[in-house]
């Protein structure tokens, strides 16, 4: 990790974690890879912000990293609050009409649709979220 | 977020200007609020200034569409940013929500 930095606590700092990664060395100048990267980065920590803890009262390390070679941008979003899998949740119905949509459950789901790779795993008590990205 | 109401000829006008996040979607609801009251409404929304908005901002918009409909009115977004309206049609919502 090139850049990393660790919040504690997390409880309505989402603005703030989002722009530390979006100022990363890392995170390219094109429009267009920012918005998605954006995008994918405020899913995913609102999804730990809101949820991981019980009252927001726990810590987030949010990082980045490039490899300069494959232009692969990782960033990785890492807590221990409550072991979650994101990537268990089931995708919403996005064919539903109106009267059957619901209004939420569509963060991760965007994650994995802006984003090349997302993977989820648990070590040493710690949630580890990874999302990829060619830059 | 900036959000501007105006109402002209029975029509309900909704400018939008920046960012819809997840630090401003509170009080961008609040915003809209008076929207969600009206009865019959006939809303056009001006999203030319709209930059980004994240699930945050697609919950209200839905929650718009939603009350808009059993207020028996019409809503319709107009000049959506390419960015934005890829947001709109990887969840489906420009199939719930009309954009022109």
């Amino acid at each position: 990790m090139l850049m990393k930095k660790r919040f504690n606590p997390i409880k309505d700092k989402s603005g703030e974690i989002i722009d530390f990664l979006m100022a990363s060395p890392d995170i390219p100048d094109d429009e267009t890879l920012r918005f998605k990267l954006r995008l994918s980065i405020e899913e995913a920590v609102e999804n730990v912000v809101r949820y991981a803890y019980d009252g927001g009262i726990g810590w987030l390390e949010a990082g980045t990293s490039l490899d300069h070679d494959s232009l692969i941008l990782t960033i990785e979003l890492r807590d221990a609050g409550v072991p979650f899998n994101p990537l268990e949740r089931k995708d919403p119905d996005i064919t539903l009409s109106i009267e059957d949509r619901e209004v939420g459950g569509l963060g991760i789901f965007l994650c994995k649709k802006m984003m090349d790779t997302i993977d989820y795993r648990y070590e040493d008590g710690n949630n580890v979220l990874t999302m990829t990205k060619k830059c | 977020m900036d959000v501007k109401i105006t109402n002209q000829d029975g029509k309900t006008f909704v400018t939008l200007d920046g960012r819809i996040d997840t630090t401003n979607a509170e009080k961008f609801q609040q915003d809209v609020s008076m929207l969600m009251n009206m009865n019959a409404p006939d809303i056009e929304i001006d999203c030319k200034g709209m930059t980004y908005t994240s699930s945050q901002g697609l919950r209200i918009f839905l929650m718009l569409q939603k009350s808009v409909m059993v207020n028996g009115g019409k809503m319709v977004m107009r000049n959506m940013n390419p960015q934005v309206k890829e947001v709109f049609d990887i969840t489906g919502f420009s199939n719930i929500i009309t954009i022109v």
